[in-house]
């Protein structure tokens, strides 16, 4: 009882000593916020930093591990980036196709994503089993179990395979032959490179329904979160569904589209089953080749960080973002 | 509408219900009118579509687990029969029990176990904490921070194996001669030499991951903050303001009022490094050595006790490895059966809408 009737008189009066000594609230709120994310900057300090300025480092450097423990550093130079460049004989084409790669799958992740999420959000019966299902290849097919699958790919490649191995290749294979889907779009006269772009997607179909699921659930939250009361008014004023689509749904997502493009983007060139990263990873693993996989990773990561900033730059320009006041 | 009709007989009242006589159009005609027109066709038309199509997916999804389920039973002459398809003509556990006894299975479980668990304990914990952190709290180089996470997001850690493996190798906090171990080793001062080299040797230990995840760096630990931050912001702040007002701490509003509204989230944080750090298999490449201990990654080979040399061979083998496959997924599965309410709705309020 007595506490308190001084600490009201505290606020009250207005006691100079405290005044002295507590700060504001703002400032002590932001004292609060450094307390939370102390864990993160003594990580970047003590660990993050040094790891990257070492790997940068390496990259200019020859090492050598000494027999007695530790190791030694030579300068070398630009050496190990002219060596990826000019002396390995397929770093510059597996940069090449892995790129080209990247471009070919971007769009159509982003529209499979978008796609499957618009059906997901409507209403159909199993919904929330299908939510489910499709959400499954993110938590479980990927490091190791993508691993085995990629060994399995290789082994059954050299022998014609009978028996599935369970790659989920035969289960595309069964539901659409791409011959068929080449025989269709040859009949509708649209050029060979559109044909091709096609057929690529339907072979990479499994590989694609795999990485979407992140950004399946990310565009079904964007979905969700516009308002009912829009559609409905669209509704009345007559519009179809496909209008609806275009002049309320797609400007509504744009911005997830914008989040969803960069991550894939990420995703896909972090990922291990990318066709660079393994070959960096390979060149890794041979002897004395740490130092030329880090320029090599260093080289990749401009030319994607390059990428990234153009597709961002492109892409906000169409965004559309709803004035929330 | 101007010419009234037969007004409607009340046949029955009683307090609650009323029951009302009027003359409607017959049962068969307003079926008529409702089912047999082109819109409803369409309507009709549209869903069957829909749902095949989601269907089609969720089997090119499901279809290589119900496979290398079914593989995974199948005896050795299975493989070499050709009009074995899809079911096992010998069912057989005998891949199982191989991989169990032979490979340590269960060595490697708890193992793996006590790694995932510590590590995704941790990553939760701490991204929860810093995700709060930016998401509500105003403090300088708050933004330069956070570009500071993105950019742990983008660099591939593949970029920076080498010089993981050569930090946690020649484990040292400090720069050059003026570092904790090289002091304790007897780099500066002779008489001070608790270790034999002036570095820790943290290679083949559980160390490198856990000081990792204790500091929010590990695998896409960038990811969850994000998106816990993205949370916390959808959080309204009058809610904190109010428990301020009453006289409650930062810390204590958090561990008493913020905690428990976002555990739907958390879960889905643990369960998603929980299960990226089961089947990872680039850090514990990095980290750990042959010699180390006994992960996932090292269960997945050839049984001694089976047979594998003979014409199926390479199916078998995968078949075997795939088997390795299930043992390894089949925690994370069930873990996924619990949690996978949890996991939509935590995704759907991490609300990633930028």
């Amino acid at each position: 009882m007595n506490a308190s009737k001084s600490k009201n008189d505290d606020i009250f009066t207005g006691s100079s000593k405290k005044r002295k000594r507590g700060a504001s609230l703002d400032v002590r709120k932001a004292r609060a916020g450094w307390w939370f994310v102390m864990p993160f900057i003594i990580g970047i300090v003590i660990l993050y930093i040094p790891i990257v300025f070492d790997s940068i480092k390496y990259s200019f450097h020859e090492i050598k591990i000494l027999t007695g423990g530790g190791f030694k550093l030579n300068w070398v130079g630009l050496k190990n980036y002219s060596d990826a460049l000019f002396v390995d004989p397929t770093y510059v084409q597996t940069l090449v196709t892995g790129i080209k790669q990247l471009i070919v799958d971007i769009p159509a992740i982003v529209i499979f994503a978008l796609f499957v999420a618009i059906l997901l959000n409507g209403k159909i019966a199993g919904r929330a089993a299908f939510r489910a299902i499709f959400f499954i290849p993110v938590l479980l097919t990927t490091g190791l179990i993508a691993d085995i699958d990629n060994q399995n790919i290789l082994a059954t490649a050299m022998e014609g395979a009978e028996i599935d191995t369970g790659t989920g290749e035969s289960a595309v294979a069964q539901i659409v032959s791409v011959m068929d889907v080449q025989a269709l779009f040859s009949n509708m006269m649209v050029g060979t490179e559109l044909v091709e772009y096609v057929v690529n997607l339907v072979n990479n179909i499994f590989n694609i329904i795999n990485r979407s699921g992140v950004q399946m659930m990310i565009f079904l939250a964007g979905l969700q979160s516009i308002s009912p009361a829009i559609y409905e008014s669209c509704s009345i004023d007559g519009a179809s569904g496909w209008e609806t689509f275009w002049k309320i749904t797609l400007p509504m997502v744009s911005p997830m589209i914008l989040v969803n493009t960069v991550y894939t983007v990420i995703d896909s060139f972090t990922s291990s089953s990318n066709r660079v990263m393994s070959y960096i990873s390979s060149v890794y693993a041979s002897s004395s080749g740490q130092v030329l996989s880090s320029a090599m990773s260093w080289m990749y990561f401009l030319i994607v960080m390059i990428i990234i900033a153009a597709v961002a730059g492109l892409l906000s320009l169409f965004v559309f973002y709803q004035r929330r006041d | 509408m101007n010419k009234v009709e037969t007004a409607p007989k009340i046949t029955k009242e009683t307090k609650n219900s009323i029951r009302v006589d009027f003359e409607r159009t017959p049962l068969l005609e307003r079926l008529k009118a409702r089912f047999v027109n082109v819109y409803f066709f369409q309507k009709v038309l549209v869903y069957v579509f829909k749902f095949l199509f989601l269907l089609g997916i969720s089997y090119v999804i499901l279809f290589p687990f119900y496979s290398k389920i079914s593989s995974s039973f199948m005896s050795a002459e299975d493989f070499v029969d050709v009009t074995v398809n899809m079911v096992p003509r010998h069912p057989t556990l005998a891949t199982y029990k191989a991989i169990i006894l032979d490979n340590n299975y269960w060595k490697a479980f708890l193992n793996t176990l006590l790694l995932a668990g510590s590590c995704a304990i941790l990553q939760t914990f701490v991204c929860c904490l810093v995700g709060y952190g930016f998401a509500k709290f105003k403090f300088k180089g708050n933004g330069i921070l956070f570009l500071v996470v993105i950019f742990t997001m983008i660099v591939p850690h593949q970029t920076l194996q080498l010089s993981m493996f050569m930090k946690f190798r020649y484990f040292d906090i400090g720069i050059g001669k003026f570092s904790i171990f090289n002091f304790l080793g007897g780099g500066l001062i002779d008489s001070v030499n608790v270790l034999k080299d002036p570095w820790l040797r943290l290679i083949n230990t559980f160390w490198p991951l856990i000081i990792l995840s204790a500091t929010g760096l590990a695998f896409k630990n960038g990811l969850y903050i994000f998106m816990m931050r993205s949370f916390f912001k959808g959080i309204p702040d009058e809610l904190e303001e109010s428990a301020y007002l009453d006289g409650s701490g930062t810390f204590r509003t958090f561990v008493q009022i913020i905690l428990p509204l976002s555990i739907p989230m958390l879960i889905t944080v643990f369960m998603f490094a929980f299960s990226w750090q089961w089947t990872d298999n680039y850090y514990t490449t990095v980290f750990f050595t042959t010699t180390g201990p006994l992960l996932m990654p090292k269960i997945v080979k050839v049984p001694k006790s089976l047979n594998t040399a003979y014409a199926g061979s390479n199916m078998y083998e995968a078949a075997i490895r795939n088997t390795c496959g299930i043992l390894i997924l089949l925690p994370l599965l069930i873990l996924y059966t619990f949690m996978q309410r949890f996991i939509v709705q935590g995704i759907e309020r991490s609300g990633i809408t930028g």
